[in-house]
């Protein structure tokens, strides 16, 4: 198995490099890695264990996922002149990535929270108020919701497109 | 937040992951601009069912290779064997350090040095290289050298000595 020769696309992750980006701290690069860990000892069995190094490099691969989906779901909101990412194209975004499993269980999940969010409209719990607070919700998703799944649906874009991640910061 | 109870049913709500830091990485990409709070829960429980795939996969791998500690080469070959998360990942992966291995640098074998022969012995092959053509040439001209000692008998070590002459002659 070569892993010498580099790779074309260029990684923003260099191996090892553990100081932060300019601009940008280590803390908001990263999610928890206490969350991370509780996960993934979860899925292990119960004298399983996970070493440090393979916990922080699985830290810094969920990033990679995050901006992964991201940057595709930002690439179609602007093909389609809107500025604000909804639900459906993330949705779209990870079908199109590959990730087609996840499509029904966050279906399901959306559902509920879409259920929550109007039971609880103007009196949510501290979580989501905080959310809101930090993201503007866009009532014209709800309502397109529908008519956005079908298009999900009749997309014939399969994984034509694989966004590479942008280098962040300055080279 | 805390988490009261396993999600065995996937029916809680509640994220695993601060949506305040979830955010800050979407946000890293200087294109995205506003994230909706549908997107933003999306991103978030996706990357909870992302992390337990990984996690779930890296775990058969360390079971298969007899392991109770889960290391970088289980979760580098969990990646592999996921194409969607290989094109991605694989390449955010730190090197395997134990295929690294030292490349043994071959020693150039010193090739011993001909000295330079003595003139001695390079009169030595001289005169090798001369007896030949005289025994070729004595072979079949014995009968001319033997009336040219006849004709001289005064030195007859002189007559072996000049023996080559008449063959420098021909």
């Amino acid at each position: 198995m070569a892993d010498g020769p580099a790779s074309p696309g260029g990684g923003s992750h260099e191996s090892g490099d553990h100081s932060p980006r300019s601009n940008v701290r280590e803390q908001d690069r990263y999610l928890p890695i206490a969350n991370i860990s509780r996960i993934m000892k979860k899925a292990l069995p119960a004298n399983g264990k996970i070493a440090k190094d393979a916990k922080e490099t699985v830290q810094e691969c969920v990033s990679e996922f995050i901006s992964f989906i991201t940057s595709e779901a930002s690439d179609k909101c602007q093909r389609e002149k809107r500025k604000t990412i909804n639900g459906d194209d993330l949705l779209w975004a990870m079908a199109t990535l590959g990730f087609e499993d996840y499509m029904d269980p966050l279906k399901i999940y959306l559902t509920r929270y879409r259920e929550m969010e109007g039971d609880t409209k103007g009196s949510a719990k501290g979580g989501d108020s905080s959310a809101k607070r930090d993201v503007q919700p866009s009532p014209n998703a709800q309502l397109a919701h529908q008519g956005s799944f079908s298009q999900n649906v009749t997309y014939p874009n399969s994984q034509g497109q694989h966004m590479m991640v942008p280098m962040q910061g300055p080279e | 937040m805390v988490m009261a109870d396993e999600e065995e049913n996937g029916v809680s709500i509640q994220l695993e992951f601060p949506k305040g830091r979830v955010k800050k990485i979407m946000a890293l990409d200087k294109d995205v601009k506003r994230v909706s709070s549908e997107a933003l829960f999306l991103v978030s429980r996706s990357t909870e069912l992302f992390l337990q795939f990984l996690a779930e996969k890296s775990a058969q791998v360390a079971i298969e290779k007899k392991r109770k500690t889960v290391n970088l080469e289980h979760i580098r070959v969990a990646v592999k064997r996921h194409q969607p998360t290989r094109d991605f990942l694989l390449d955010e992966l730190p090197p395997p350090s134990q295929a690294a291995k030292p490349d043994k640098p071959t020693q150039p074998a010193g090739r011993p040095k001909l000295d330079p022969a003595p003139r001695g012995t390079r009169c030595i092959d001289q005169f090798f290289r001369k007896p030949e053509p005289e025994n070729t040439a004595q072979a079949p001209g014995q009968p001319p050298e033997n009336p040219a000692q006849a004709q001289s008998p005064e030195n007859p070590d002189q007559d072996q000595a000049q023996s080559p002459v008449p063959v420098d002659e021909s």
